[in-house]
């Protein structure tokens, strides 16, 4: 590869949008090419100083416009007698749910908790209730969910790595209380759940609703990592919480 | 897959709407008017949502609904002050750093206000949302390799931009 070449590369690697192989043979390149190494630091940082421009999330006034739409257009008569239904539903489905819940197989059991852990990851960011304990401390974070977890969930501190751990609460998957540990890159969150879970499992990606969410196990612990990350973004998450 | 629905598949995207909108549109009233509209689109729409992934979807439908309303794409708009621009959350600096983190916020939101809109989206889709060239590429209606070049031509633009702006006004620098 010449100096052209990884010129024209080099976003797509700082990206993380090249394949193995391109990269490997850039970073060859690199290793003996002051300009070229020059040139990346010099991205490297652009990037860092452009991930500081302002976020703007949406004024509360405009979710509330949104919302009124939608519930304008919902309440059809169709759809209010099937908001009824719901609601009887919604009550019979209390006494059901313990016989489903056992009766379940495995892979039907897996495919709900990615679902309650994307639900969990959304109603925390709607709701504004993502933190019980806020800090940027593993040592802060760990002992705060002790007596009020039957384990001690691990909480490493990824910061060095680009994402930064900024607190945790108490959540609830599958019907028990699980830790939900809070990390951040740039302006995305990653909610972490973790509760023991004796069982070894391959570990997972897949895609519900544009959120990106991964499964390991690790240590007697089972980890479910939830964000609206990038797919890639995620996996090196994942990678550095298990280093 | 569990049945979806609007409130669970495209609310929790709102927040990605509207910054988008508001780089588009540089302007709070403006993006506000975009994503309203494009959210009765995506409510009209909805069942055409085949795939997964429903930010970029809703991003696409910002897009299309800004490119609508604003054919001509003004790229000389007075660009006005906005002082809540540098709240953002999960920042516990002393009072000192915090002057110095928002002058970077600033510096950067003039820098990149001043790039013509075709870079600009690409940079935030990249950098402030994480999108990948393929989903840029989708969002944008663009070939992938059109969205490596544009991304790459964006930052050769910001450079020289950003480095116009490093001494900030105000500032004096000690002689040595």
């Amino acid at each position: 590869m010449n100096c052209l070449e990884i010129e024209r590369q080099l976003d797509a690697y700082i990206d993380g949008e090249l394949a193995p192989a391109e990269s490997a043979a850039l970073r060859e390149h690199l290793a003996g090419c002051a300009t070229c190494s020059r040139r990346l630091a010099e991205r490297q940082s652009l990037g860092q100083l452009v991930r500081q421009a302002p976020y703007y999330p949406a004024p509360d006034r405009l979710r509330m416009a949104v919302q009124a739409t939608r519930n304008s257009r919902r309440l059809t008569p169709t759809m209010l007698a099937w908001a009824a239904s719901m609601l009887l539903a919604a009550s019979i489905g209390g006494v059901m749910m313990a016989g489903t819940r056992r009766a379940r197989t495995a892979a039907e059991s897996s495919a709900s908790i990615a679902n309650d852990v994307v639900a969990g990851h959304v109603r925390a960011l709607m709701g504004d209730h993502l933190f019980d304990v806020r800090s940027t401390d593993q040592h802060t974070v760990k002992p705060w969910f002790l007596g009020k977890l039957d384990f001690s969930p691990p909480v490493t501190d990824t910061a060095p790595m680009g994402f930064p751990l900024i607190g945790g609460r108490l959540d609830y998957i599958g019907g028990r209380p699980v830790a939900a540990l809070v990390y951040q890159r740039r302006q995305h969150t990653i909610n972490v759940f973790v509760w023991p879970d004796t069982q070894p499992a391959p570990p997972e990606a897949e895609s519900q609703r544009g959120f990106q969410v991964q499964h390991w196990t690790r240590g007697q612990m089972t980890f479910w990592a939830v964000s609206d990350l990038n797919q890639a973004e995620l996996g090196e998450f994942a990678r550095a919480l298990q280093q | 897959m569990a049945p979806r629905k609007f409130e669970e598949s495209v609310l929790p995207h709102l927040d990605a709407a509207f910054n988008y909108a508001r780089w588009l549109t540089r302007n709070d009233t403006d993006a506000e008017d975009v994503v309203q509209d494009a959210c009765v689109r995506a409510l009209r729409f909805f069942s055409s949502l085949r795939d997964d992934n429903a930010r970029a979807w809703l991003l696409s439908i910002v897009r299309n609904t800004w490119y609508s309303r604003f054919p001509k794409r003004a790229g000389d708009r007075t660009i006005e002050l906005d002082d809540t621009a540098d709240e953002r959350p999960g920042t516990d600096l002393d009072p000192e750093a915090r002057v110095i983190q928002q002058q970077a916020v600033e510096r950067v939101r003039l820098a990149l206000e001043q790039l013509p809109p075709d870079f600009r989206e690409v940079i935030v889709l990249r950098e402030l949302e994480g999108f990948s060239y393929k989903e840029i590429a989708t969002i944008v209606d663009i070939p992938i390799g059109t969205v490596m070049s544009r991304l790459a031509r964006a930052r050769e633009r910001l450079i020289p931009i950003l480095r116009a702006s490093e001494q900030p006004i105000g500032e004096t620098r000690e002689l040595s």
